[in-house]
């Protein structure tokens, strides 16, 4: 069947100079020559070099440690156990926020004490006058394990007599939503069905594994050069090492990749403890195998979903249960299990819905953010779910989705109202449009083409009091300097700070130098993650960069003796709109401010707006700021005999609201892709009994280039967003709806669901056998 | 960072030669480094010596010999991928060569580093044992010629000596009536360690009646294997559909593969038969071209 | 062993170090300061540390520094500057083939020596050029644009003179 996009209304998003162009973003050159430094990088004189002593078991009493020899070792500096540390307590809550909320026992060890939770988990420190030398020292470490019981699948963790994990027991936490009458919503559905999904750990695999350095400068502050995507974890490293919060400054670096595997501290506490006690430069870098074993993971879901539907389609209620594996230490499960409940019905109308979610402790890697944060779990579910629905109804898989998109005015399944355009019916068929002709069938191989429609916010939780400041100044030559807080991870988002400062002040991106990531010398903007930079920082500089402007126009206004609303400011000058001939150049113009006094920066604080929580007992409230909306279809051949799996085709159509560099956003959206379809096709996780099977990148398989054709990008502008310019985010929502599609695809060529990700081979064959049998069984 | 060990770096295959026969049996020769350097850098391999046999030239040719095609083992990959010789004299090693590992990896990695490490998965042996081939090993003795179905023995086992170096690896220019093809299953299109992989060589004579019938396994028992059995049943048949599924079964019968990260027993023996079955497939319709 | 001086000649310059056989060039490297030479996973399986190894790119994790000694090694800094940029630099940096920028050293590099072998390959030859060479960031999409217009920007404009830094 051949679809067509739906057309879109007519938008009118005003004409820009600099923003929606793909330029050349300030970090690209840089990076390209091999300029950039990164934070594995840095070499200072006099520097040692750390190393972390790690469990090799994963559930046991440390029976005795003895560093002795370690200590001893000709060129060992320095030695660190639990003992040494003054308040060993990580505090793993939601990071970088102030005021926050502490949950009771959330918080993980620096450094185990008396007990370890999983293999990996750091136990000692050292630092030595080479690397060669601290390696040495960690094969000297006496440790003796008492081992115990350890639990490792999240539903065996939550039986009553499992080895607990964290007293009292391994629940973390929980979410429900109650909405509208479940039982009248399933009494009134023509069918009911039923399906169960799982998904598995995942790794991050950013190509930077974790590395920094730190010194102590001449206050006595603590530096800390690190890859980091909160800055703000300043004060988390300060309650640890025991200092003043103004003596520690993390100098983040250029990232080489996060995704949210660096949102969480990891290398900063180290470092800062091992600077401090020896008063010399350290440099820690983890290697490949230690960046799998000791950083966090993608939370692994199970997903029940139970969907009383008429039989055109139109789901009455919806009964959706879920468990989440948070390892062995909480970090940010609870929110990641949030995002997943409230994002666990889909982009759809359900006006009875229960959802009860559940976050379990086990013996395995910690598990945390990872783009999406449970959002794509939850779509992986709904999406299946609708397909499932669509084959038991005999209706298209377009058409199942139509009847039940949310709408402008919609509430969600906390009862938020949906204030943006909503443009699933429009990304959807684009995206299947965009597939063409179906390829056919050819031997043993089957062609199927998979739909996943979905919807994800961005911005952060709205009772979160989040905020972010940006600086912007003019200088005297007419050149422009921004200061902002925010990480780049590679994603651009210094960039488009940068390229929103341009359109306002006039001057070409060449012009602007941007300070980042500095937690003592930028301004705060908060963290990279849940795809909020954008929003807040962009927003911050936007009101930044407009307050100057205004004060350059005002002082224009005299010099020309023309309404501000007559004049405008581009490619350097300042200029009378119906004469341009008749222009001042910005430099100019500074100088004349700058000789009167009149102020030429301005610091730039955006505020989200703010909600109380949702309702504990019903899930209902207002959280997100806002959400973006799209869809991917993708075709696949499957090879019956064989299992394997091939991309064919694959289409991403998302409403990024507006692009502010398209180049960027075209990058994200086919990144977020492929990293969508590794995830459904080829990243297995495999952990036996706590163990990573094989932590390393020839095991671990992430796409190469000639895994998957590129996706193909759509990008579709409805300027509804609260983003500057009516943009919205679209870092994790370039991920969400892949794998979904992926599998819904593969369900498709084959004729049956494979219920387990990742869609390998033999999973594919196994689930052709357990068809054929059935099929035969039938006969 | 790798453990300590002595680095030798003779400049001749007799100064190679004599290096190993006094140091022997502490001295590894390195030659790409592709599995030596990541085995010591796992703590897999500790050696007191390696000798870096780069410099070595009389390791380094591909030419024709007395009706034999014969590599140096120190060719790197990438260069069996280019060389005419083994574009018309060796298919199935060339279409081995062109999905091993990645390209950085195979302008280093080298025929007889593959053999010697002797992985049940190493995609060069299955080509060469169906082109028949043999090692030639080299020690200050002379020279010896191993079939290589019997130089591999067992999981990273072979017959070399310590004091013996892989000098090259030969086999007979296959008849111009035979074709060859390689198969790799692995779990990515590049980079990737096989599942399984599987290469045949079959040669018709003009009724299309086979005459003779190599084929060779990997990743499915503790060395790569030829399927003996199923030459067999395929020899003085016409290549039916019927006749090929009967070899490919046989096939698979021949292995014993294990469980492990990458795939089941189960799953292996059973893609030995399909992998089987479309290479004699696809050999049939090039021999009838 | 003892350590013995071994000359790197490095984006031209030669470098006289000492070093201990079991040292291998992606450390030796970064040691002379060449930082754009990643360390993605020492193993061989990522590409990030891939260098010209007389004129063929390696990894440089598997190859001992005492290997290297008089060799040619070009690493991606010797391509070219900020200031006069190669154009496979120029094009990954106009194309949004460069995110966080990490792989792009060792991918440049991968397509370096594609391009001088094979001036005008087709997508699926970039591709195949680029399997050694992971990339978390793009899909690789643009990134296999980026060789695109290089390799038409170089056929234009004719032979290219490397002028990058030295070390």
């Amino acid at each position: 069947m051949k679809y067509q996009a739906k057309p879109l209304p007519p938008i009118d998003l005003p004409e820009l100079r600099q923003v929606g162009k793909p330029l050349r973003r300030v970090d690209a050159l840089s990076k390209a020559v091999g300029a950039t430094v990164y934070a594995g990088d840095f070499l200072l004189p006099n520097m040692l070099h750390a190393k972390v002593f790690r469990s090799s078991e994963p559930s046991a009493r440390i029976k005795r440690l003895d560093v002795s020899k370690a200590k001893g070792l000709p060129g060992v500096v320095c030695v660190l156990t639990a003992e040494d540390l003054p308040n060993a307590k990580l505090t793993t809550d939601i990071p970088g926020q102030t005021g926050q909320k502490q949950r009771a026992g959330s918080d993980a060890p620096v450094l185990a004490i008396d007990v370890v939770r999983f293999v990996g988990e750091p136990i000692a420190l050292v630092a030595a006058e080479t690397l060669d030398l601290a390696e040495r020292a960690l094969e000297l470490i006496e440790i003796e394990y008492e081992l115990s019981p350890g639990v490792f699948d999240p539903k065996g963790a939550m039986q009553p007599d499992a080895p607990v994990v964290h007293e009292p027991d391994n629940i973390v936490a929980r979410w429900k939503i109650r909405k509208g009458d479940l039982a009248a919503g399933m009494a009134a559905a023509d069918l009911i069905v039923d399906n169960t999904f799982r998904m598995p750990f995942v790794e991050h695999a950013y190509l930077e594994p974790e590395a920094g350095v730190a010194w102590v400068d001449e206050q006595g502050v603590i530096n800390i050069r690190v890859c980091t995507q909160v800055v703000e974890h300043f004060r988390s490293v300060a309650r640890a090492v025991g200092v003043p919060h103004n003596k520690i400054r993390v100098r983040g670096t250029m990232v080489g990749g996060g995704f949210g595997g660096k949102e969480d501290i990891t290398v900063e506490i180290f470092l800062a403890l091992l600077a401090k006690h020896t008063r010399r430069p350290v440099r820690l870098a983890y290697t490949r195998e230690e960046s799998f074993i000791a950083q966090s993971k993608r939370h692994p879901f199970i997903i029940t979903h139970r969907t009383g539907v008429k039989k055109n389609g139109r789901i009455t209620a919806a009964e959706i249960k879920m468990i989440a594996d948070s390892g062995a230490y909480p970090y940010l499960s609870p929110y990641v299990l949030l995002y997943a409940t409230i994002m666990a019905p889909g982009p759809y109308r359900v006006d009875n819905l229960h959802v009860d979610s559940v976050a379990v402790a086990t013996n395995q890697s910690f598990t945390s953010a990872f783009r999406g944060f449970g959002g794509p779990q939850a779509c992986i579910a709904y999406e299946q779910q609708m397909d499932e629905i669509a084959k038991a109804l005999n209706i298209d898989p377009l058409e199942a989705r139509r009847i039940n998109y949310l709408k402008t005015g919609d509430c969600n399944a906390t009862g938020q109202v949906i204030e943006s355009a909503t443009w699933l019916e429009e990304t959807a068929s684009r995206a299947l449009e965009a597939l063409g002709e179906k390829t056919l069938d050819s031997g043993p191989v089957k062609v199927g083409w998979g739909l996943a429609s979905y919807f994800q916010s961005y911005g952060r939780i709205t009772w979160l009091h989040d905020t972010s400041r940006a600086w912007v100044g003019i200088e005297l030559d007419g050149t422009v300097v921004v200061r902002c807080g925010a990480p780049d991870l590679g994603a651009g988002q210094v960039n488009s700070l940068c390229q929103i400062v341009t359109e306002i002040l006039g001057v070409p991106l060449k012009d602007v130098t941007i300070y980042s990531a500095d937690s003592a010398a930028t301004p705060l903007a908060g963290t990279s993650t849940a795809t909020r930079q954008l929003y807040m920082s962009g927003n911050a500089v936007l009101q930044a960069a407009n307050a100057v402007r205004e004060v350059l126009l005002e002082r224009a206004q005299k010099h020309f003796e023309e309404g501000m609303d007559h004049l405008d400011i581009a490619d350097g000058k300042v200029f009378v709109k119906r004469n341009p001939e008749e222009a001042l150049p910005l430099s100019q113009l500074a100088a004349m401010c700058a000789a009167e006094g009149l102020s030429l920066s301005n610091l730039g604080l955006f505020k989200a707006p703010f909600t109380e929580g949702i309702d504990p007992k019903t899930g209902q409230g207002r959280v997100f700021p806002d959400f973006t909306f799209g869809a991917q279809a993708v075709e696949v051949a499957v090879d019956t005999e064989t299992g394997e799996v091939a991309v064919l085709k694959s289409v991403a159509c998302h409403d990024v609201g507006r692009a502010i560099n398209p180049a960027a956003v075209e990058g994200q959206i086919a990144g977020g892709s492929s990293q969508g379809l590794g995830y459904a096709i080829m990243e297995e996780f495999a952990l036996k009994e706590g163990r990573i099977l094989m932590p390393s990148l020839s095991e671990y398989l992430v796409p190469t280039s000639v895994d998957f054709p590129p996706t193909q990008v759509i990008i579709l502008e409805s300027g509804s967003g609260v983003g500057p310019f009516g943009a919205k985010g679209i870092g994790e929502p370039a991920l969400t709806p892949a794998p979904a599609a992926a599998a819904n695809a593969v369900a498709d060529a084959i004729g049956v669901r494979v219920r387990d990700l990742p869609l390998t081979p033999e999973r594919v064959l196994a689930a052709l056998d357990r068809a054929q049998l059935a099929a035969e069984a039938c006969v | 960072m790798l453990p300590d060990f002595d680095l030798l770096t003779p400049q001749t295959l007799p100064q190679a030669l004599d290096m190993l026969a006094t140091g022997s049996p502490d001295v590894i020769p390195l030659a790409g480094g592709t599995n030596l350097i990541v085995d010591m850098r796992d703590g897999r391999h500790r050696p007191k010596a390696v000798m870096d046999l780069r410099r070595l030239d009389e390791l380094r040719s591909i030419h024709m010999d007395d009706g034999h095609i014969v590599v140096g083992g120190g060719m790197t990959i990438a260069e069996l991928m280019t060389d005419p010789l083994i574009a018309e004299h060796g298919a199935p090693l060339g279409e081995a060569a062109a999905v091993m590992a990645n390209p950085l990896v195979r302008n280093r990695a080298t025929v007889a580093g593959n053999l010697v490490d002797a992985s049940p998965a190493a995609d060069m042996a299955p080509p060469l044992l169906v082109l028949n081939a043999e090692v030639e090993l080299v020690s200050q003795e002379g020279m010896r010629r191993v079939r290589l179905e019997d130089f591999l023995v067992g999981v990273n086992d072979t017959l070399l000596q310590p004091q013996e170096l892989l000098a090259a690896v030969r086999w007979p220019v296959p008849s111009p009536h035979s074709v060859g093809a390689f198969y790799k299953l692995g779990l990515r299109r590049a980079v990737a360690c096989s599942v399984v992989n599987a290469a045949t060589m079959v040669m018709c004579d003009m009724d299309g009646r086979c005459q003779q019938a190599r084929i060779a396994l990997g990743a499915v028992a503790p060395t790569p294997i030829r399927a003996h059995a199923a030459e067999g049943a395929l020899r003085g048949q016409l290549l039916t559909e019927e006749v090929i599924a009967k070899a490919a079964r046989v096939s698979a019968k021949a292995t014993c593969p294990i469980d492990d990260i990458r795939g089941t027993a189960d799953y292996r023996q059973r893609m030995v038969e399909v992998l089987v079955r479309r290479l004699l497939v696809k050999s049939a319709v090039g021999v009838r071209q | 062993m003892r350590p013995k001086v071994v000359t790197l000649d490095v984006n031209r310059k030669r470098h006289h170090v000492v070093l201990a056989p079991n040292v291998t060039l992606l450390q030796a490297l970064r040691e002379l300061g060449c930082t754009d030479v990643k360390s993605g996973c020492e193993k061989g399986d990522c590409g990030a540390c891939a260098v010209l190894l007389d004129g063929k790119a390696v990894n440089s994790c598997l190859v001992l520094a005492w290997q290297a000694d008089g060799s040619e090694i070009i690493t991606n800094a010797g391509l070219g500057t900020v200031d006069d940029p190669h154009p496979l630099q120029e094009a990954f940096a106009d194309s949004g083939a460069v995110q966080c920028g990490y792989c792009t050293p060792g991918m440049i590099i991968a397509a370096k020596t594609l391009l001088d072998r094979n001036p005008h390959p087709t997508e699926e030859e970039i591709r195949e050029a680029i399997s050694g060479n992971l990339c978390r960031c793009t899909g690789y999409g643009q990134i296999v644009q980026a060789v695109q217009i290089a390799a038409e920007r170089m056929a234009a404009a004719g032979p290219v003179t490397v002028t990058g830094q030295g070390g």
